[in-house]
């Protein structure tokens, strides 16, 4: 009976001090952030996920990074840069920095971050850093980087977060694992503890090169899978900020004069896959019958309630290379139909995957299979768990299916190479096949020139949508919300949230 | 008068209480067959087409031209739950009848030959009844693959069980009583018997479980549709009404509670139907 009671006190102390802990803590200026899923790692070569990138982007710093409009680049831990005339040799200057563990941050441990991504065979990036022949450290604050063909895209790939710097001694001492899960930070922030599936708690790195620009004491991304309850939280002031706001509630979220709604600009396109290699469906004139079957405008106004725009390029509108004036098919039932039939498509019925549970998706399902129905186009929606829907996009098990794409890299050959250049992927699970385009894609990627680099990309945007590669739906603004005392809360078009300029009053 | 609404155990969830009398008999048969009247005449009562949507009438709320409102997709919501009575009664009957059948000739065998048979079967309703009901359930459809057919196969591989153990239960009593002896000694053949003089006697209860195990069908279709499993959009379902509205809660209340207050008066009405009926044949459970 004792013993039981004294649990009971110890249990209620533990209890209240713990909620003392957070009151204090978060009157000293810790940010709580509501977001929908946990981070899934902390080591930057080994996910591709934003959930992901947009946690690690403020707890490590790149070389070069993006800045805050998200069409340049400036510098990083690397203090400047020299280009040889060749475009082969890159000599990069570090900055005098260090590790959250106070250990200096050197040039060594930028090559072997780098080497990291371009070897490690855990690495889901290293395709793109093939590109890189060799590194060499002279001294501690040079890094000369030679690569095996001039590459446009080069620097720009240098700031993406999977080619985050990472302390080398760290990683050889702690081992990959332990080191994802509580790194050794170079960037505002440091992994104070992860409670997995609930939160990551982030504690500022006063070891941080800038960390007089970081006013927050900490931060938490706390996970709230339920939209609705995420964003009764941010109204109840039980969060300072929450991101992924559904389109739905942001008319009313924007009256409510305790919040401030950021609509910031992304290079989020979202999209429908055809997949080339079923049927009818590897005719361009059955593809651009569905394009013209489709009211994008629709799905803009009942799914994104107009805060998405009209797509007609598969370079997002405001990044670089995007071609304004590429072809807008209008919507036209009648004439689809005509053409499926001309094409001897038609009554085709197709499968159309849909991820369960995302509301979004399920929305845009449920008009396209009604809008598809009017150019007597049968649609059979299959809803499975998105821990599937992706193995079965890989597996080529769908006809048609939505998907987005936000860029992580400046340069658009990111993007091309995923989704026209015939990479391991099978050009984003579409099994898109023209030989013209993928040697169009590998040419843009090594001409220097500019203008010229821009012409190709135009062609390719042009090419991409007369092939109907897939479907452009809408490009849509990153939706997220904050207090109305919090001050600074962006992220850019990258997705980087500048978290050390933040300020909570 | 007045009504309690009291909590009770098992299956049934809820159950309305008059005080007795024939008076939730009607009540309940009323509520029923006007759901039922209004589901036949679906194509005649509901002003629109249930699935045709009208994107620039999105969202409206309840007025002279929409009753109910408008979803997301600008579909009418009187005309989506008129024409959901359809599914939903018919999920209630199916959903009922397969497992009555089964569940009422098993339990009927395991009560009459006893021995081996009855020990084998109590074991098999021993392991169904193990699992979580409604995780059992989501689990056969995954498998089979979401849908209403999955969904009653599911109902009947599961549901069985709550009538075999009724009908063993009272065969089990009568099995003793004078005239079954009696047709026993005149020489009749088992399924004589069971069927001719032991099931008519036994099978009351079960009837009037029937009523009460409805609205745990009904609410069960709703929800296994609400999680995605069982009718497949753009189909109008109460069930997945709610599911889509859902996220439109605090803007749109129309959307969910039209449809929420659709099933609550279906479910009440089989509710206060058991009762009535239980009354009436002097059952109780």
């Amino acid at each position: 009976m004792m013993k039981r009671r004294l649990l009971h006190l110890a249990a209620a102390t533990a209890l209240s001090a713990l909620t003392l802990g957070t009151t204090l803590a978060e009157a000293a200026g810790v940010l709580t952030i509501g977001r929908r899923e946990d981070s899934s790692t902390f080591d930057p070569i080994k996910t591709a996920q934003n959930i992901d990138f947009w946690v690690f982007a403020n707890v490590y710093d790149v070389l070069v990074r993006v800045d805050k409009t998200g069409t340049k680049l400036e510098p990083g831990l690397a203090e400047s840069w020299t280009v040889s005339d060749d475009g082969l040799t890159y000599t990069l200057t570090m900055r005098d920095a260090k590790f959250s563990d106070g250990s200096p941050i050197t040039s060594e441990d930028a090559a072997y971050s780098l080497q990291r991504i371009r070897d490690d065979e855990g690495s889901l990036w290293s395709d793109s850093y093939q590109v890189i022949s060799d590194m060499k450290t002279p001294d501690e604050k040079t890094l000369v980087i030679t690569l095996s063909e001039a590459s446009a895209p080069f620097l720009s790939s240098l700031a993406m977060p999977g080619a985050s710097i990472i302390s080398k001694a760290g990683m050889e001492e702690m081992g990959p694992e332990a080191y994802a899960e509580k790194p050794i930070a170079s960037g505002a922030f440091m992994v104070d503890d992860w409670l997995r599936g609930d939160r990551v708690i982030l504690a500022k790195n006063p070891e941080f090169w800038e960390a007089d620009r970081v006013s927050l004491d900490g931060v938490e991304w706390i996970s709230i899978p339920d939209d609705n309850t995420r964003m009764l939280k941010i109204e109840a002031g039980e969060l300072d900020a929450a991101i992924f706001v559904p389109f739905s509630r942001i008319e009313q979220l924007e009256q409510n004069p305790d919040l401030k709604v950021h609509l910031d600009p992304s290079t989020r396109e979202d999209h429908l896959l055809i997949n080339h290699e079923h049927g009818e469906l590897s005719k361009k004139e059955v593809r651009q019958a569905l394009d013209l079957a489709i009211d994008k405008q629709a799905v803009v106004d009942a799914v994104t309630f107009g805060i998405g725009e009209v797509a007609y390029s598969y370079v997002p509108k405001g990044a670089l290379y995007h071609y304004a004036d590429n072809l807008k098919r209008p919507y036209d039932p009648e004439k689809a139909k005509q053409m499926l039939a001309d094409a001897g498509a038609e009554g085709m019925t197709l499968d159309y995957l849909v991820n369960a549970g995302d509301e979004v998706d399920e929305q845009i399902a449920i008009l396209l299979q009604q809008q598809l129905a009017q150019a007597g186009v049968t649609v059979n929606l299959i809803k499975m768990d998105p821990s599937q829907t992706w193995d079965m996009l890989v597996a080529g098990d769908y006809d048609l299916s939505v998907m987005y794409w936000t860029n992580d890299i400046l340069d658009p050959d990111q993007k091309t190479t995923f989704v026209l250049g015939h990479d391991a992927n099978m050009n984003y699970m579409t099994r898109y096949n023209n030989e013209t385009v993928k040697q169009l894609v590998a040419d843009a990627r090594v001409e220097m020139d500019p203008a010229k680099r821009e012409e190709m990309y135009v062609e390719l945007q042009k090419t991409a949508k007369d092939d109907v590669n897939w479907i452009d739906l809408y490009y849509s603004p990153y939706r997220n919300v904050s207090r109305a005392n919090i001050e600074g809360f962006y992220q850019n078009p990258l997705g980087r949230f500048f978290l050390e300029d933040t300020v909570k009053n | 008068m007045t009504a309690i609404l009291r909590t009770g155990t098992g299956r049934t969830g809820f159950r309305l209480s008059f005080g007795g009398g024939p008076l939730p008999l009607y009540l309940g048969g009323a509520i029923i067959l006007g759901w039922f009247v209004l589901a036949l005449l679906a194509p005649v009562v509901a002003p629109y087409d249930p699935i045709y949507q009208d994107v620039a009438a999105r969202l409206q709320p309840p007025s002279l031209a929409h009753w109910f409102g408008t979803d997301n997709f600008g579909r009418d919501i009187l005309s989506r739950v008129i024409w959901s009575a359809r599914i939903d009664l018919q999920i209630a009957l199916f959903g009922v009848v397969f497992p009555f059948i089964i569940g009422t000739v098993l339990g009927s065998c395991a009560g009459y030959f006893g021995g081996w048979i009855d020990t084998i079967l109590m074991r098999i309703i021993d392991v169904v009844l193990a699992f979580p009901f409604l995780v059992l359930m989501m689990a056969i459809i995954v498998i089979l693959k979401p849908g209403l057919s999955s969904f009653y196969v599911a109902m009947a591989l599961v549901g069985w069980v709550s009538y075999a153990r009724l009908v063993r239960a009272q065969i089990l009593v009568i099995k003793s009583s004078d005239f079954v002896v009696a047709a026993t000694s005149l020489g009749y053949s088992h399924s004589r018997i069971m069927f001719r003089h032991l099931l008519p006697n036994a099978i009351l209860g079960s009837v009037v479980f029937s009523m009460s195990d409805a609205v745990l069908v009904l609410l069960n279709g709703a929800a296994i549709s609400y999680l995605g499993l069982g009718v497949q959009p753009p189909t109008a379902e109460w069930g997945i009404m709610i599911a889509e509205g859902q996220s439109f809660i605090t803007s749109a209340w129309w959307i969910t509670t039209f449809p929420g207050i659709a099933i609550v008066t279906l479910a009440m009405g089989f509710s206060l139907l058991a009762d009535g009926l239980g009354e009436k044949l002097g059952v109780r459970e």
